[in-house]
């Protein structure tokens, strides 16, 4: 232990220094930019900070990189919370109810909100990974496909249900997304799959023309059409953040529950911060005593999702600094930048490079306290946009819209695409199908879809493995219950109400 | 609402989710033996989808009025303008159909005119100065700064592009 805070304080001065520190802020900077920007994802800026790298040692690299990593995971909260656009997947369930509170006219707590949780969840996976680094490397690593596929499951069943009025309409939703995570070409045989000869679908949906267009065209048609008061109807009030340290006091629950997930989550190789701020959210549901308000605008699952992405920073870095594994495609990136240093993680990377370790960790440390302040500054920025009119504003989404759907391929296929899932989208509100679940199944359904035939093709088809193994076992039966308890419950109510009526009827003379 | 026409969409769903099913046969042809194929993943979403619209077709059918509880989680039907919802569809097709023809900088300053108008701006000069600053910033940023490809049109659109592109010392 005390080897550990020497190292780390020693750490915590090298990664201070003015080249270090200037790469972390500068990587924050970039993250939270490239992060809020749809289209543009947080691995995308790391992967373009790399050529850099080779200009330099490999602990202002991999600064620079962290920096990237902690602001990227962080940024597209701060657009999701104030135009309903989430930068990244990770950042969804941080829009479902930070934009409700933008809306509701607390934009100033939920930007406050946003930055202190993720800086706390933060700052605590990277102490994590300063204290327990190698045994939970251990652990993570008894961990195969059929408890990713659990995982993933766990994480569909809890959000999809929990909260819904309807669960039959997000079971609809669901599915549906899932199955269009099914379209493109399958990676095991490399086989077409519902493509009918159109050549832009050969490669599939990209969860990114969904997310923009579900969320953002979508919203914007729902506030232009709106006859009540034309083009600014629940548009949220300018906003400057608060930074609500005392705050986050009672939502020390989410946070802390949040935290852990993220942690966890995040070092199980391949999971990642998307997958952990869904079982976040979900399980925060669980938890809350009222479920229902989850999706209105509520501060606790707010929390919970954003302390968990960030959270999952850490965890992910366990794996690549403890056995040399890539935990996540950023971290993978990284993999590469130790490896241009000629610098190969793993196990002997504590004794032999000790010094770019802790400083690499500590560097961690001071991103995500950093991050308080850069985050304030971009939340300011950015708020400042909501003093834009209505019409201005909204039109410009739309065009932003079209450039960060070009973006992704330079193809004009995936501007139709994510202009097509606008209309869906407002229509799908309009119907009364909730929009989340679908989004939901697009990023999950591919994961689910590959962890499950891995496991099928390790245990020779045995679908037993799911059951076998105990914390696969755990989580299935946990995700059964949450799909079965409302049911139940909506049954027993709807016995009660019948056995009440009969009473009443006898009664009645 | 009648009944009939509640459990219309629920039941389409059915069609839909069994018409896919149907598609995707013959996609297991190229399975290893005693492994599942491509097509499994699939045909199970869709049984869930078919199911999932099944129940609502008969929930709805069984039910005398509709579902209160089924928009609830979404957002309040209000009142909207139809007219102007047809009107805001066909402008975003229009722009996606005209920028790969007239090119990204012309569909753009077009669609951002029409599409303020249409969402309240009434001050040409407002108008104006945000369809012509606007694109001229996006371009500057996504051209010269991103590297973005966009569409620079064809024919005479395309010198026309390329020229504001000279002039603007992004190409």
């Amino acid at each position: 232990m005390t080897e550990i805070l020497v190292n780390l304080g020693a750490g915590l001065v090298a990664a201070l220094a003015p080249l270090n520190l200037g790469m972390i802020l500068l990587g924050l900077v970039i993250g939270i930019l490239a992060g809020a920007l749809p289209g543009i994802t947080m691995v995308n800026s790391i992967v373009l900070v790399l050529p850099f790298t080779y200009l330099m040692g490999i602990v202002p690299s991999l600064l620079l990189m962290i920096g990237v990593y902690c602001g990227g995971v962080f940024g597209g909260s701060i657009t999701g919370i104030l135009f309903n656009i989430p930068g990244d997947p990770m950042n969804v369930p941080t829009t479902w109810e930070g934009y409700r509170m933008s809306r509701a006219g607390h934009t100033r707590y939920a930007l406050g909100l946003a930055i202190m949780s993720s800086a706390v969840g933060g700052l605590a996976s990277a102490l994590f990974l300063a204290f327990f680094a190698p045994p939970f490397a251990r652990f993570a690593l008894g961990f195969s496909s059929v408890e990713f596929f659990s995982v993933v499951v766990f994480g569909l069943a809890s959000v999809s249900v929990l909260g819904q009025s309807s669960m039959l309409a997000a079971l609809i939703s669901l599915f549906a997304g899932m199955f269009l995570g099914t379209v493109g070409t399958e990676q095991q045989y490399g086989v077409e799959r519902f493509a009918f000869g159109v050549p832009f679908l050969k490669t599939g949906v990209d969860f990114v023309t969904v997310l923009i267009g579900l969320f953002a065209i979508g919203e914007v048609l729902e506030q232009m059409v709106l006859k009540a008061a034309p083009s600014t109807a629940g548009r949220p009030a300018t906003a400057v953040p608060r930074l609500p340290l005392l705050d986050l006091w009672p939502l020390r629950g989410p946070l802390t529950r949040g935290t852990l997930v993220g942690i966890v989550i995040g070092g199980l190789a391949g999971a990642g911060a998307t997958v952990s701020s869904f079982v976040s959210y979900g399980l925060e549901k669980q938890f809350s005593r009222r479920p229902e308000l989850f999706g209105t605008g509520h501060a606790p699952g707010l929390v919970a999702s954003e302390s968990s992405v960030n959270g999952s920073t850490g965890g992910a870095m366990i794996h690549l600094l403890t056995l040399g594994i890539p935990g996540s495609a950023a971290t993978a990136v990284m993999l590469g930048a130790f490896l241009i240093h000629g610098i190969q993680p793993g196990p002997l990377l504590f004794t032999t490079q000790a010094a770019a370790v802790y400083t690499i960790i500590a560097g961690m440390i001071v991103a995500n306290v950093a991050m308080i302040g850069l985050g304030f500054l971009a939340a300011l920025c950015f708020a400042t946009l909501m003093k834009v009119p209505a019409p201005i504003l909204d039109t410009f989404i739309v065009v932003f819209c079209f450039l960060g759907a070009f973006a992704l391929r330079n193809d004009m296929a995936d501007v139709w695409l994510t202009m097509l899932f606008g209309v869906l989208g407002f229509f799908m509100r309009r119907w009364g199908l909730p929009v989340p679940p679908l989004v939901m199944g697009v990023i999950l359904g591919p994961m689910a879809e590959g962890y499950f035939l891995t496991s099928m093709v390790s245990s020779g088809n045995d679908l037993s493995v799911f059951l076998t193994r105990p914390v696969s076992a755990v989580l299935l039966a946990l995700s059964v219950l949450i799909v079965v308890w409302p049911l139940l419950r909506t049954a027993r109510r709807k016995r009660m109400l019948s056995g009440q009526r009969s009473d009443g009827e006898e009664a009645t003379p | 609402m009648t009944r009939a026409a509640r459990v219309v969409a629920p039941l389409a769903g059915v069609a839909l989710a069994v018409g896919l099913v149907l598609a995707s046969r013959g996609l297991d042809e190229v399975a290893r033996e005693g492994q599942l194929g491509p097509g499994f993943w699939p045909r199970l979403v869709l049984a869930g989808l078919g199911l999932a619209c099944l129940l609502k077709a008969l929930g709805d059918w069984r039910r005398g009025t509709p579902d209160p509880a089924a928009g609830a989680a979404m957002e309040p039907a209000s009142e909207i303008s139809r007219a102007r919802l047809a009107a805001g569809i066909a402008l975003i097709v229009l722009y996606v159909l005209a920028a790969p023809w007239l090119g990204f900088m012309l569909a753009t300053t077009a669609f951002i005119a029409a599409f303020m108008a249409l969402a309240g701006a009434r001050s040409p000069l407002a108008i104006t100065a945000n369809a012509v600053a606007g694109t001229a910033i996006l371009l500057y940023a996504f051209v010269r700064v991103v590297y973005l490809p966009l569409p620079k049109g064809e024919g005479v659109f395309e010198t026309l592009t390329l020229a504001v592109y000279r002039a603007l010392r992004i190409f």
